[in-house]
């Protein structure tokens, strides 16, 4: 127990029962989301901005597809994955790439977005653990992320007539929930680097043209060269890619279904450890250094 | 101000702008390798669309089917564009963050002075990584080499491509004063120019953005070096194209200074420069 200052004594969630500091980090990381919805918000001109940013992004990629098969539909993807609608395998990749984006962007990111408020050391002072600032962020921009992707999803409807199988959405949407929980585990690394190296939208930048590479948004595993096929299979994105792919417009991904998910559960595992694990490290290291606040 | 003292103020932002950049090292590292490995995608997808390296559809749209040389020039040519939006049109807000905004805007110098300084910093950067870029690619076997002959009329619309679109980004730079929140609207102008501009697919795909693309100094730009580079044609119409670079460049200038007096000027007399 501790005196709140005012006389009156409080418990302290973070020796209190379980179930209690469960609450406790669960209102933290949803006044997190809360409070980036505000700043979010603050600038409405901006939002709208960012529901029209993700048909902007997508289009050159399917122009270029067009562009180089010279319409809709490519034999030689067929011979590759069994489909040959280049305009939904392209769209579903990168509307699902989104997702790593977001969690690059909007945790990487975070951390020095505080430092630069002025409110970083404010945070840390905070009462729960520093992960949960992270996955508050998290939940903000997936949430904004789905947002986004209706928007997107709308426009490739009603200009392209996206061809895929309804039945397909739901265990689609399951693989990309896996995929989200390994997402924050390399958000987590991006946001931690952001205290070590400042400069934080290098590390997502970097991290994040090294997995758009890597993983399968707009091409099959196959093309890729062997080494940069074995560093896909690391990455949480190739699964979700490649399993929504499968569910919406029957690609084949080369292995099962159940395997996808045994290797996506796999990895939300070691991603999400890892994360934490290098996210104290760094954090305790700005700490003892007293970096935390250096620019 | 005299002139020499302008020149001096230019050249003193400047220096300042170039020492913040070298502060971070790995960022010079950084922009001289990823441009090039973004095209990688485009390269995959080709290989995943086509089957090769060449493609017929894409020749009868550009005259070339070597569609990885083409994403290669936009890629390294492109970077002019972005270093000005980012450099320049991102600047003041930058500024704003890091709590030096009020002592521009309280010094005798004109923010515009201090914009001209950070145009000329960015621009000499973004020159040294090109010139990187194109030693590395031509080493490399995409097909591209620079001679004299092709590098001379390059760097004229080059230079043309520059002038306009800085001004461009000094009117940019008067936006980021009046609606704060830029760096979201620099990405969306960023993937504007990748839609409606031919640096990663030939524009003329699609009826709306071939038109589009007519009214940007970069789509013109484009298509003439690669004719210079890819096709080995020496009559590109380069004069007509250095007469329309220039008319657009006058014109972009004239509207780029306008622009970010008028929006200085608002955003002083609101007394909104300060705010966040």
């Amino acid at each position: 127990m501790t005196n709140d200052g005012t006389g009156q004594s409080t418990a302290d969630p973070c020796h209190s029962s379980l179930p209690r500091r469960l609450r406790h980090y669960a209102s933290a990381v949803w006044a997190e989301n809360i409070k980036e919805w505000k700043l979010e918000l603050t600038y409405p001109l901006d939002f709208l901005r960012s529901l029209i940013d993700p048909v902007v992004y997508l289009l050159p990629y399917v122009f270029y597809g067009i562009a180089l098969v010279g319409g809709r539909f490519s034999p030689n993807l067929e011979k590759l994955v069994g489909t040959t609608d280049i305009v939904s395998f392209i769209t579903i990749g990168y509307v699902f790439i989104g997702f790593m984006n977001m969690a690059l962007w909007a945790m990487g990111f975070s951390l020095r977005k505080e430092q630069m408020y002025g409110t970083l050391e404010a945070v840390f002072a905070a009462p729960v653990p520093r992960w949960i600032f992270t996955m508050g962020m998290s939940m903000h921009s997936i949430l904004h992320q789905f947002l986004m992707i209706l928007v997107q999803l709308l426009f490739i409807l009603a200009v392209f007539s996206l061809k895929v199988n309804p039945l397909g959405l739901l265990p689609a949407l399951a693989m990309i929930g896996l995929m989200l929980i390994a997402l924050y585990g390399i958000g987590m690394i991006m946001a931690s680097t952001t205290l070590l190296f400042k400069q934080g939208w290098l590390i997502s930048e970097a991290l994040g043209s090294l997995l758009m590479v890597v993983t399968p948004i707009a091409y099959p595993l196959a093309v890729l060269p062997l080494f940069m096929q074995k560093v896909a299979l690391a990455v949480p994105t190739t699964y979700g890619i490649l399993a929504s792919r499968h569910f919406l417009m029957g690609e084949q991904m080369g292995f099962s279904v159940l395997t996808a998910f045994v290797r996506v559960a796999v990895l939300c595992i070691v991603w999400v450890v890892f994360g934490l694990v290098v996210f104290a490290l760094i954090d305790r290291y700005t700490r003892r250094s007293g970096t935390l606040s250096h620019y | 101000m005299s002139l020499t003292a302008t020149a001096a103020a230019i050249r003193a932002e400047m220096v300042k702008t170039i020492r913040i950049y070298f502060s971070y090292p790995v960022i010079v590292v950084f922009w001289a390798i990823f441009p090039v490995l973004w095209v990688l995608p485009f390269l995959f997808q080709g290989k995943a669309l086509v089957g090769s390296y060449d493609s017929a559809a894409f020749e009868r749209l550009t005259g070339s089917g070597n569609y990885m040389a083409f994403i290669l020039i936009g890629a390294m040519v492109s970077n002019f564009v972005f270093s000005g939006l980012w450099g320049v049109g991102n600047s003041l807000r930058e500024e704003t963050y890091w709590g030096t905004m009020e002592y521009i805007i309280a010094s005798p110098t004109h923010p515009l002075v201090v914009l001209i300084g950070k145009t000329l910093a960015e621009a000499a950067v973004t020159t040294c990584i090109v010139a990187l870029q194109a030693t590395i690619i031509s080493l490399l076997p995409f097909g591209i080499s620079f001679t004299v002959a092709k590098v001379l009329p390059v760097l004229l619309l080059v230079a043309l491509l520059m002038v306009g679109f800085y001004g461009f980004a000094i009117a940019f730079a008067g936006f980021t004063l009046l609606i704060k929140e830029a760096h979201g609207w620099v990405h969306t102008l960023e993937w504007v120019f990748f839609l409606f501009s031919p640096i990663r697919y030939p524009v003329q795909v699609n009826i709306i953005t071939e038109f589009v693309s007519k009214l940007i100094p970069l789509t013109w730009a484009l298509v003439a070096i690669r004719a210079i580079i890819l096709l080995n044609q020496r009559d590109v119409g380069l004069w007509n194209i250095v007469g329309i670079l220039l008319a657009m460049d006058a014109a972009l200038l004239v509207g780029g200074y306008f622009t970010f007096v008028a929006l200085e000027r608002k955003t002083r007399r609101d007394g909104t420069v300060g705010m966040h």
